[in-house]
């Protein structure tokens, strides 16, 4: 039979393809190995970096295993969250703070670290509240905030860094310029100020007035200036007079200058702290022209130049930390955000219109090297801050960065219309970037910063030290301390409250102490009361006061809202609250219910019954 | 080696082991990674992580010795061995001698047996005289052994002979090495 030279054709084309199909999975296949290797953390094993995460308008930090993405804590900080028992109760410090500095929510956009020798210490971290113009410290041997702080004379505290190397202040950027004098009557131009605060009292030290709309923050490494991006130097009231300077500014503030003419009472005192003019203080601030509404503000980890981001032009403005002249303006791309460094002399700009992260060699751009662009990688989408890790300390890592951006689109699993956000791993360790993983988050991270796990672990507390006033197993008790208020000392542990009833009668306010007596890590118990908007979380150790209303007359069973034990579900107990002319006594109500406060067999019931 | 130096060692290690935790018990299960439960059983009483490991026996009925009269007996008896075995390092190469110091040996042998004895009845105790109305019922008795792991439901237990266990048997090995010997 004779062969079809079609056919023959045909079946050699069917074989090529084949092959080449079966070539080119076998290849990404492989890719995707590589990559999921550098990124997978198998179960038990630890991730390498705590990764720190600001958590937009959710008001929060989130803490995120690098370089495996995986969510590991939330940290509220501006919101409450019933779920760890934060902020929930009236009588809570951090409650009052929030509630006494301008709401139960905040936008948090940067977590920088405390810094001992231009390296992270692990003591604190600091996150903004740009919509309140408000700082949060974190405690980082607890991981929980510890301090909200309302910043005077500033609205929108949006750029804040550390004074590097030694954490000598926090700056703050108030973004929205506001009447000169603080009044709304004078038609006087708007400023802003940039406030300093003392990291361990949490006071503002002192401001400097700042024309036009103060931006992102760094300092230099050796303390000398606090950078600012400034755009709208138009002063201007509405988009389109916002842009028309061909260049707005980088800031640059001589801190030393300034604490001088602080201690000589140069400060114009207004709530409380003094605030410098730059017109009546010279040398205190340098304005470095750089194309219109730039953006980020980045210091090199050699401390040798500040890097402006163009936003609007498609430049990076490098300038000289100490002589503040500009060394070189090269393009890198379309809407250049944030900078981040490896450890190599190389730096990694944001594009957040090409959606890309572009790397640049420093020294070839300051040289005017026409090579010094290195390589593009495309991001999923949006790119707004970027961040690798150590990239904005002294002695960067050289391995992952971090992309944050704002827009997923087709990345997840479709949500309806609220798409989560993004987040993408990068490796920077080669001459090539190259993609690893991606996490989403809810909204919104905007930049992160980075803490090696080898440092930060064993500085980390897992139960607390019993507080002074805790209450101890043994000395539970429930007293009417006035007419109308009633006073119960609580102790928690598997799988009991004590006391496990407590009677109150309507009308009554009552102050609940409540303590976690377990001693062993991770065995968190909650009090949840029903029909009175109350949880509350208490980590071994850990003792919270909490106060209420005893509301309508009912029985109410608080109960365990952290599984704990085998006998989760049954630990609870009773508030019983009697109406204002019932004269029942409790003992009378459970002999009339035929049930006895009994505790769990085994577990120290020595709780007084009133 | 000289039965005098023997009995010198001995009797400082019993004395010595009465600084030291007796006998002890380790407890692994799975939702306590590395953090080992420990107890040990001092002259004193039982210390280590008792708060943990008594919020744990509930769960199965276990009643957790509060108070261990035998230990009050051991101390003395400890006590007294010492000063007998320190003794017999003086005795002489007498007839006289070799009795007191064979009957010595003895006395920590039959000190040993009779500690194990009441360690075992313990330990049948603890497995066994549970408290019928615990939450979880359907475990059952068990008896961990002197020396060696016992499966306690989610628990693996191990008992074995602490520092100052191991001394006194140290000991009572001198002296029955020092027993033999003719000279002091």
């Amino acid at each position: 039979m004779k062969r079809h030279p079609v056919i023959l054709v045909a079946a050699a084309i069917v074989a090529t393809l084949a092959a080449v199909h079966t070539m080119g999975c076998g290849a990404s296949r492989s890719a995707r190995s590589l990559a999921a290797e550098k990124v997978y953390v198998a179960p038990g094993e630890l991730d390498k970096y705590y990764g720190f995460l600001s958590g937009g308008q959710s008001g929060s930090v989130f803490v995120v295993g690098v370089p495996s993405g995986r969510l590991i804590r939330e940290i509220p900080v501006f919101e409450p969250r019933a779920a760890y028992g934060y902020a929930m109760n009236d009588s809570d410090p951090r409650r009052q703070e929030l509630v006494a500095t301008g709401g139960v929510w905040g936008d948090t956009h940067h977590p920088i670290l405390s810094e001992t020798n231009g390296m992270p210490d692990g003591k604190y971290l600091w996150i903004n509240d740009l919509a309140n113009g408000r700082l949060g410290r974190i405690r980082l041997d607890y991981f929980e905030t510890d301090r909200i702080l309302k910043i005077p004379n500033l609205q929108g505290a949006h750029g804040i860094a550390v004074v590097s190397p030694n954490t000598k202040y926090i700056v703050v950027n108030g973004e929205f310029e506001q009447p000169t004098d603080g009044l709304v009557t004078n038609p006087a131009p708007y400023t802003s100020v940039v406030a300093f605060v003392d990291p361990d009292s949490m006071e503002v030290k002192f401001e400097v007035r700042v024309d036009g709309n103060i931006d992102i923050a760094d300092t230099s490494k050796d303390g000398r200036f606090a950078f600012s991006t400034v755009y709208n130097l138009e002063q201007g009231r509405d988009m389109g007079s916002m842009i028309q300077y061909d260049r707005d500014a980088l800031a640059a503030i001589d801190i030393p200058a300034a604490e001088k003419a602080v201690a000589a009472g140069r400060g114009q005192v207004r709530n409380g702290v003094p605030i410098l003019d730059p017109e009546q203080n010279p040398g205190l601030l340098t304005l470095i022209p750089v194309p219109k509404n730039p953006h980020g503000a980045n210091v090199t980890p050699d401390g040798r130049y500040v890097i402006a981001s163009g936003k609007l032009s498609p430049t990076v403005t490098i300038i000289d930390a100490h002589t503040l002249k500009i060394a070189a303006e090269p393009e890198v791309g379309l809407g250049p955000l944030h900078t981040t460094f490896d450890d190599r002399g190389n730096a990694f700009t944001s594009l957040f219109l090409d959606s890309q992260v572009v790397k640049w060699n420093i020294d070839k751009a300051v040289k005017g090297a026409p090579d010094y662009i290195v390589d593009r990688i495309d991001i999923h989408y949006n790119i707004g801050h970027l961040q690798a890790v150590g990239g904005d300390h002294m002695h960067p890592s050289g391995d992952y960065l971090l992309a944050l951006n704002k827009l997923s689109k087709d990345q997840y699993i479709p949500v309806g219309p609220d798409l989560p956000e993004n987040q993408e791993i990068i490796d920077i360790s080669g001459e090539k970037m190259k993609m690893l993983a991606s996490f989403p988050t809810p909204p919104e991270p905007h930049d992160a910063t980075f803490m090696a796990v080898s440092v930060l672990k064993p500085l980390v507390h897992q139960t607390y030290t019993p507080a002074a006033d805790a209450v101890e197993a043994g000395k539970e008790r429930v007293v009417r301390t006035a007419p109308n208020e009633v006073t119960v000392d609580m102790t928690l542990i598997r799988s009991a409250y004590t006391p496990d009833s407590v009677q109150v009668r309507e009308g009554d306010r009552v102050t609940l102490k409540v303590t976690n007596v377990e001693t062993i890590r991770d065995m968190i118990h909650g009090f949840a009361l029903p029909d009175h908007n109350l949880n509350i979380a208490l980590a071994p150790g850990y003792t919270k006061t909490i106060t209420f209303d005893a509301g309508r007359p009912g029985v109410y069973w608080y109960y365990c809202t952290n599984f704990c034990s085998a006998l989760h579900l049954e630990m609870r107990g009773r508030m019983v609250v009697q109406p204002k002319d019932s004269t029942i006594t409790l003992p009378d109500w459970h002999a009339a219910a035929n049930v006895q406060g009994q505790v769990v067999p085994g577990v120290p019931s020595t709780g007084a019954r009133q | 080696m000289k039965a005098r130096v023997l009995y010198v060692a001995a009797a400082a290690l019993v004395a010595a082991a009465l600084a030291f935790p007796l006998w002890g018990f380790a407890m692994a299960a799975p939702q306590y990674p590395d953090e080992t439960l420990h107890l040990e059983v001092t002259r004193t009483g039982i210390a280590g992580d008792v708060h943990e490991v008594s919020i744990l026996q509930h769960f199965i009925g276990v009643r957790f010795p509060t108070e261990l009269p035998e230990l009050r007996w051991a101390t003395g008896a400890i006590v007294a061995l010492a000063a007998l075995l320190l003794l017999a390092a003086f005795t002489g190469a007498t007839m006289f001698g070799r009795v007191y110091r064979i009957l010595c040996a003895v006395a920590l042998l039959a000190f040993l047996t009779a500690s194990a004895l009441v360690v075992q009845a313990r330990l049948y105790q603890v497995g066994h005289e549970r408290d019928p109305s615990a939450p979880i019922r359907s475990l059952h008795d068990f008896t961990p052994p002197l020396v060696g792991p016992v499966k306690v439901g989610n628990f693996t237990v191990w008992s074995f002979p602490h520092i100052g266990g191991v001394l006194l048997v140290t000991a009572a090995a001198l002296s029955v090495a020092g027993s033999r010997r003719a000279a002091a």
